[in-house]
């Protein structure tokens, strides 16, 4: 039985219940005992860091210090955004001294900083720690039959510098977990494209475009949906969808999933366990191509043959 | 009694403003032995060098200190006005009062022109110690070794060997030619690659003095300049060159199929193979990586079928040795891989080529007939986006440095396309169009005005695919918006660096080389072809991107370098070299480990006068000897000298401070 630490953020107690609620169900299913933080706080996103600098590592901060009062090595974060300012905070704090020093006094209260703490994204846990080979283990009804675009958004894999994990700009760890399902993990340009949320509130028509933009190219892919493993992605793609729709006088009808949700599915959870009454684009259109055979297509090639490493003979 | 005379040098304001030279001149006058001193604004200038001429006359001194820059800068010019004043040039000192005085003790005047005054103390000192020494006359060996044979290499070759001296061509691959040879036309006058150099490399092949060498690599080099020994490794080619007729039978033959580099892997060559049609020399080699007989000893089917008899699969690498006096580098350059660029898909579209595919592409003699293709359907594309600067100067990505060539080689692609396929469009993004050269920022107008070519002044950041068309996102800096283009094959210019091996072989031949690869010159301005290692020379783009006339320009300058180099029949060297006294040493021999240019030898004396017993003792190559020291510091029996660097020296100095 592994243990970790749990920041769930403030969505995973409002907006996305049902990503904490399945994350919960994945991990025990994993063997995975998860201890919530007692008495966290706001991570300050997205405010505190446009504002004021000292506020947006101090707030995080306060978590990570008592995050290192319970005696688990790992955090791990459903939220992308939580994640972000977590880890940029840890970041900072391991590698700059002098801010350490500065901020370390702003949260004495609750003891001082060591460090001792990974933090992980919700995704990075699965796949790092946790692993491929244990995921498909428990597999039990495998999601095959699906084709899903998997969307990271801006903050699972980047800035580099801050995430240390994946690929700032093709990442392929959520494909490979889906992949691990059993569904079909399409290629997808824009799985890091950005959605435009911090104008959602300002600027609606830049959101519009931009996801509009992601929903375009994730139903050009083939692909039955979407996942996400935030739940700010989650609630921009989907609830946004009917005004895109609207606007651009299209139609996706791309559900959007949380990874948990189908990785729970594939475990043997029975699927009104889910939640799926909270998703605005209704997901049974999707579920229905599990079982389905998916044919590979051959293509024939014409013309200049791809380059090939090995030699061939005649 | 000595008598010495101390020349202070104001640099300018170099020494002048940190450094009391007044001071300093006083001070040295109460120095017993200092007989006159004094200071001059600018001592290497003519005038300061003829106070040291006077005075050496006027106050019959017998040793020189000159304070002033380091003794690398202008130790031979002194050494010139002592000698032609009548005196021995190495009863010159020369105190560093700048390097290491005045500019690194900026901030504190006072201190400076104590550190100065001590400097000055230890070189008078250390002077009255020194000797009459004379120059040494080593034998040269007059003939060069060139490595790589690109058009760099072949440039140098060729001009060596007009001035009747011979040169040895090392070549990894089986043909000489480089990247020049997979060019189509050129900028900045559009003149074909292959019609100006293939006739340049049969002059190679048929030259008296030229020994080619192909399909082979230097694997040691010793010695000193004027006199190194080079081992060669000749890679088995299982093909006897001498009765080989270059027929093709055999390459037709072979059923296995690899890669083709020259193509960059846009067809297939097969195992046996010459790399290109006009290759030199055009003899077939075996890629014993791929041959099925070499592999599993089936096949064979070459041997076979060839009617000299010319395959010998029994044929082994075999190591030459060349003795030369001097090397010319000119192992060229690579593309850089730009897997890093993710947001552009490099690997997972097969539409997204390099510049030299393109450029095989857009060949006369290439694979696709001259034409571009897209690589994933063969079709001919109509519209083209180029981007330049792809690792070039990206510090997150790739390297620093500008690539210099691929602005220039881009605007030739534009035209190029345009000529193959009319009714296509160019699209470029760029950072900055640098056409500095003669003809170059013609040559770009001209790919501007005549082909239409779209320049964007940009980057690009992202490439996806949208049914058949790849999408190039990018910035339109000049009208500061967004803009997409819908391209059917997107051309990269990547950075030019060197060649993975270039720091090996610079390990092996013991020269410098920087954080890329780049082989370095011993200065950026002065000696651009030297490298810090007498007698080995840089050219072409082992040291830094380059176009052709910029390679040809250095091959030419390094065949200058080495002809003054062998102009005499022997070449002077300083004295300033190592001897074992017999009577000390006590053969032990740590001497002979520890010297870095293998110098030390060890011979047998008697043992005593007259003795029939032998013993061991140290023997020093005056040729070899750098005159290091390390051999000195080693001795335990203190039986090496060094001359310009005795005992009596070293510790008068110590004694003055
Ligand atoms: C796409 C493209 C287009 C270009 N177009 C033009 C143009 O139109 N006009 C122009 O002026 N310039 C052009 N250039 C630049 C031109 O290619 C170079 O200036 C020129 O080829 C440099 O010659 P080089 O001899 O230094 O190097 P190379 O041509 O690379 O030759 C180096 C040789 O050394 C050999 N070698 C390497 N390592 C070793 C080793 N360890 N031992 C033995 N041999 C070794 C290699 O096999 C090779 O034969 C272009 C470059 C590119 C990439
Ligand atoms: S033995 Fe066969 S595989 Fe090898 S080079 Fe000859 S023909 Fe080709
Ligand atoms: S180290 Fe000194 S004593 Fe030993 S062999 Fe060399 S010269 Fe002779």
């Amino acid at each position: 039985m592994k243990k970790v630490t749990y920041f769930p953020g403030c969505s995973a107690h409002g907006t996305s219940e049902e990503f904490d609620l399945t994350v919960k169900m994945v991990m025990k299913t994993l063997d995975v005992e998860m201890e919530e933080i007692p008495d966290w706080n706001c991570c300050g996103a997205t405010s505190a860091h446009t504002m004021n600098e000292s506020l947006a590592y101090a707030l995080p901060l306060r978590n990570l210090v008592l995050a290192e009062k319970l005696s688990n090595d790992t955090m791990t974060i459903p939220c992308a955004s939580c994640y972000q300012r977590l880890k940029a905070t840890k970041v900072h704090m391991d590698e700059d001294p002098e801010l350490a020093k500065k901020i370390n006094t702003a949260v004495v209260g609750e003891g001082s900083y060591e460090g001792r703490v990974a933090v992980k994204s919700m995704l990075q846990y699965c796949y790092e720690d946790i692993g491929l080979e244990a995921i498909r283990e428990k597999v039990t009804s495998p999601v095959s039959g699906m084709k899903l675009a998997c969307y990271y958004g801006c903050l699972l894999t980047r800035p580099k510098a801050i995430t240390r994990f994946d690929s700032p700009e093709y990442p392929m760890s959520m494909d490979k977990i889906v992949e691990a399902l059993g569904a079909k993990a399409m290629p997808f340009d824009f799985k890091t494209e950005c959605c435009g949320a911090s104008f959602s509130i300002s600027d609606t028509d830049v959101v519009l475009q931009l996801s509009g933009k992601i929903l375009e190219m994730a139903k050009e892919s083939g692909a039955h949906a979407i996942v996400v493993a935030c739940p700010l992605c989650q609630s921009n793609l989907d609830m946004r969808q009917h005004d895109i729709e609207k606007k651009y006088k299209v139609k996706y009808d791309l559900p959007v999933f949380y990874l948990t949700q189908l990785m729970a599915m594939a475990f043997g959870f029975p699927k009104e366990k889910m939640m799926f009454g909270k998703h605005i684009i209704p997901v049974d259109s999707a579920l229905a191509h599990i079982g389905e055979v998916i044919e590979e297509p051959k293509k024939p090639v014409k013309g200049k043959k791809a380059v090939q490493a090995e030699s061939e003979v005649e | 009694m000595a008598r010495v005379g101390v020349f202070v040098c104001f640099c300018g304001a170099n020494i002048a403003d940190f450094v009391d030279v007044p001071t300093v001149v006083e001070e040295a006058k109460k120095i017993r032995e200092v007989k006159f001193a004094v200071d001059y604004k600018y001592m290497c200038s003519d005038p300061g060098q003829q106070m040291i001429r006077d005075a050496i006359v006027q106050y019959r001194l017998t040793s020189i200190v000159v304070a002033a820059c380091s003794p690398r800068m202008h130790e031979k010019t002194f050494r010139k006005a002592l000698s032609d004043a009548g005196m021995n040039p190495y009863l010159l000192e020369v105190a560093n009062i700048r390097e290491h005085s005045s500019w690194v003790h900026q901030k504190d005047k006072k201190a400076a022109t104590e550190k100065a005054g001590d400097l000055v103390r230890m070189a008078v000192a250390k002077s009255i110690a020194n000797e009459q020494l004379h120059e040494i006359s080593v034998p040269v060996t007059k003939r060069a070794l060139v490595i790589g044979g690109g058009i760099a290499g072949i440039q140098a070759a060729l001009d060596i060997a007009d001035a009747h001296i011979p040169v040895t061509l090392v070549e990894r691959s089986p043909s000489i030619g480089g990247r020049m040879a997979q060019l189509d036309e050129t900028f900045p006058t559009l003149d074909c690659s292959q019609c100006i150099l293939t006739p340049k490399m049969v002059d190679v092949a048929s030259h008296p003095y030229i020994e080619l060498i192909p399909y082979s690599e230097v694997i040691e080099l010793n010695g000193y300049v004027g006199n190194y020994k080079a081992k060669i490794r000749k890679k088995a080619s299982y093909v006897n060159f001498k009765t080989c007729t270059g027929c093709g039978t055999c390459w037709q033959k072979c059923p296995v199929k690899v890669p083709n580099e020259y193509n960059m892997g846009i067809d297939k060559r097969k195992a046996i193979y010459t790399p290109f049609p006009q290759a030199v020399p055009n003899k077939p080699v075996i890629d014993a990586e791929h041959c099925t007989y070499l592999l599993k000893g089936k096949c064979g089917i070459c041997a076979k079928f060839c009617e000299k008899g010319s395959i010998d699969f029994k044929m082994q690498d075999e190591v030459i040795e060349r003795e030369i006096g001097a090397v010319v580098v000119a192992t060229g350059y690579d593309l850089w891989d730009a897997t890093p660029y993710e947001e552009y898909g490099v690997g997972r579209y097969k539409d997204i080529i390099n510049s030299l595919e393109f450029e095989r592409m857009v060949s006369a003699n290439g694979p696709t007939g001259g034409l571009p293709i897209r690589p994933s359907d063969g079709k001919v594309p109509k519209t083209v986006v180029f981007i330049k600067c792809v690792g070039s100067r990206d510090k997150a990505k790739g390297i620093e440095f500008c690539s210099k060539i691929c602005c220039m080689y881009t605007a030739k692609h534009a035209i190029l396309l345009h000529h193959k396929v009319h009714d296509s469009r160019a699209y470029i993004f760029y950072m900055d169009i640098r056409a500095a050269g003669k003809g170059y920022e013609e040559f770009v107008n001209r790919a501007q005005v005549e082909t239409g070519a779209v320049y964007l002044r940009g980057r690009v950041s992202k490439i996806y695919q949208k049914g058949e068309k790849l999408m190039v996102r990018g910035e339109d800096g000049q009208l500061g918006r967004e803009v997409e283009v819908e391209a059917d094959l997107v051309v990269l210019a990547t950075a030019i660096i060197p060649y993975k091996t270039n720091p090996a072989l610079a390990q092996l031949l013991g020269i410098s080389y920087d954080k890329y690869g780049y082989l370095s010159e011993a200065h950026p301005k002065l000696r651009p072809v030297e490298t810090a290692k007498a007698g080995i020379f840089l050219a072409g783009c082992t040291q830094a991107p380059k176009d052709i006339p910029d390679t040809v320009a250095q091959a030419s300058a390094c065949a200058a370098k080495v002809c003054g180099l062998f102009a005499g029949d022997t070449m002077k060297k300083d004295p300033m070299i190592s001897t074992v006294n017999n009577e000390f040493c006590s053969g032990c021999q740590n001497c002979v480990q520890v010297c870095p240019y293998q110098a030390i030898v060890t011979e047998e004396i008697p043992l005593g006068h007259g003795a029939r017993e032998m013993r061991t003792v140290a023997k020093i190559n005056e040729g070899v000897c750098q005159g290091c020291g390390s051999c000195v510091a080693v001795c335990r029996s203190m039986a090496i000298n060094l001359a310009g660097f005795t005992d009596p020296q070293i510790i008068n100095e110590i004694v003055a401070i």
